[in-house]
């Protein structure tokens, strides 16, 4: 269990909210790049070196796939770099790919940084008096994607073991990921009515029911919740203000440096890395105390 | 091993399919544009290009694009210029040779991009459609008035006028009855 994962599910909630928000809704190069490395900071801290790295595979292609493409639709820029087919592909849109990549891939890392910390327990303990289906939905929705991929795994494994297309060839590997692509929609279909119907079961969503749960909200989560609050409202405030604009086309614009930016920007520094503090400072206590047995 | 190489093979064709119908251009490439000399016995006509009416709309103009290196103080991107008209020339073709041949940037989407088979203007000089206002965007007229129909349509003649007016009221602002007017009736 990781430290931040402790704090009382609303707190992580609003946390989460607030930071996929903020980089979901900012074309800021500056304020993408903190995000980006405050969201693998934290997934750093929390999975396998290893499994961090080797999810590189799959962002950098798709992040230059972006960056590639942006050019090909729009033609906005005032640096032309060459012409295609009569249609400049111009640096300002390149680089505004570029910005719609990482942005796409810190979005990415935030969510699998939820993923770990917010598991479906929590957003159901949240939510499930209020709008019980709705949260179940969600939920499942959420928890689609890692859950797609354990399964393929699994029947990749067995098919392997059962000698289907189990050659080296390319092009054989493609064709059995057809086949267990295929097997896995009917599989996550199958999947999500047995979850609705054992939900139903076991009485979800009527009234009377009552649950069971560990969490209570103490003077830490306060705390937490607080700062994280004050945090976002300061950011939110610098943005209304305009520090944080940011135009690609014609021309590229300044990022501003005014006081009121730089307190924006180390406002937000602050909050998009109170994760990647939190569970270093864990570490270095534990370490800490282990140094001493 | 057979069947990755004849994948591989597949691939390779259809990439060079695509390149082959792609063409790269250089920039100085794509803006070297022969312009013909006028002779005394050479057709003619004239082209302009304006943005008068965003001056009047400032403060509608999106912020990026505020100030005199995309809207020129007078509203002039092109002033009358006259260039020589080739056999079977229309609107767009001598629009496309004048915004080369003075190095305007220009962006529009092709005669078959879209379901009136003509070329449409969706920029010039950075200054878009909707880039002033929802209303707002390039028009066209010839010798004073508005052709209802896209500029690659427009056959042109010895001694036309055409003039590129950009427009933040549907046109109304610019004089284009056609489409103010028959709403003000209604």
């Amino acid at each position: 269990m990781k430290l931040f994962a402790t704090y009382h599910p609303s707190v992580l909630l609003v946390y989460f909210i607030g930071v996929i928000g903020i980089t979901m809704f900012t074309m800021n190069p500056l304020l993408l790049l903190i995000s980006f490395l405050g969201a693998f900071g934290f997934a750093i801290q929390l999975e396998n070196k290893q499994i961090v790295f080797a999810s590189f595979a799959f962002y950098i292609p798709m992040f230059f796939l972006i960056s590639v493409t942006n050019p090909l639709f729009s033609h906005n820029g005032v640096t032309p770099l060459f012409f295609l087919n009569d249609q400049p592909v111009t640096l300002e849109a390149m680089l505004y790919g570029a910005a719609i990549g990482g942005m796409i891939v810190s979005v990415m890392y935030w969510c699998r940084c939820y993923n770990l910390i917010m598991t479906s327990d929590k957003f159901i303990y949240l939510f499930g008096k209020v709008i019980p289906k709705l949260s179940l939905v969600i939920s499942m929705a959420i928890r689609f994607v890692p859950l797609f991929i354990k399964q393929i795994k699994h029947i990749s494994t067995v098919q392997k073991t059962m000698g289907i297309y189990a050659t080296k060839s390319i092009v054989d590997r493609v064709l059995s990921g057809f086949r267990i692509f295929s097997a896995m929609i009917t599989w996550s279909l199958e999947n999500a009515v047995d979850t609705a119907a054992s939900m139903r079961a076991r009485g979800y969503g009527l009234s009377g029911r009552t649950n069971f749960s560990l969490f209570r909200f103490t003077l830490r989560d306060g705390i937490m919740l607080s700062v994280i609050l004050a945090l976002l409202i300061t950011a939110l405030i610098g943005n209304n203000m305009g520090v944080l604009d940011y135009s690609f086309y014609p021309r590229m614009s300044r990022i501003q440096i005014s006081p009121l930016a730089i307190i924006t920007y180390i406002t937000l520094l602050t909050l998009l890395f109170i994760p990647f503090v939190v569970e270093v400072e864990e570490n270095r206590k534990w370490n800490y105390y282990i140094s001493k047995i | 091993m057979k069947k990755d190489l004849l994948a591989l093979g597949f691939i390779v064709l259809a990439i060079a399919l695509i390149l082959s119908g792609t063409k790269f251009q250089t920039v100085d490439e794509y803006y070297m544009t022969h312009i013909d000399d006028i002779t005394p016995d050479s057709k003619t006509v004239t082209i302009s290009i304006r943005c008068d009416t965003i001056l009047d709309n400032w403060n509608d103009l999106v912020p990026e694009l505020q100030s005199d290196e995309f809207v020129p103080q007078d509203g002039v991107i092109l002033p009358e210029t006259a260039y020589v008209l080739r056999e079977g020339d229309t609107a767009f073709d001598i629009t496309d040779r004048a915004v080369r041949y003075n190095k305007i940037q220009m962006e529009y989407q092709g005669a078959n991009m879209n379901s009136y088979g003509s070329v449409y203007i969706q920029g010039i000089h950075y200054l878009y459609e909707f880039s002033c206002g929802p209303l707002s965007g390039w028009m066209y007229r010839v010798n004073g008035v508005f052709p209802n129909y896209g500029c690659s349509k427009y056959e042109l003649k010895d001694g036309d006028i055409i003039e590129w007016v950009y427009t933040c009221d549907l046109g109304r602002d610019v004089g284009c009855i056609w489409m103010g007017g028959e709403w003000e009736e209604e």
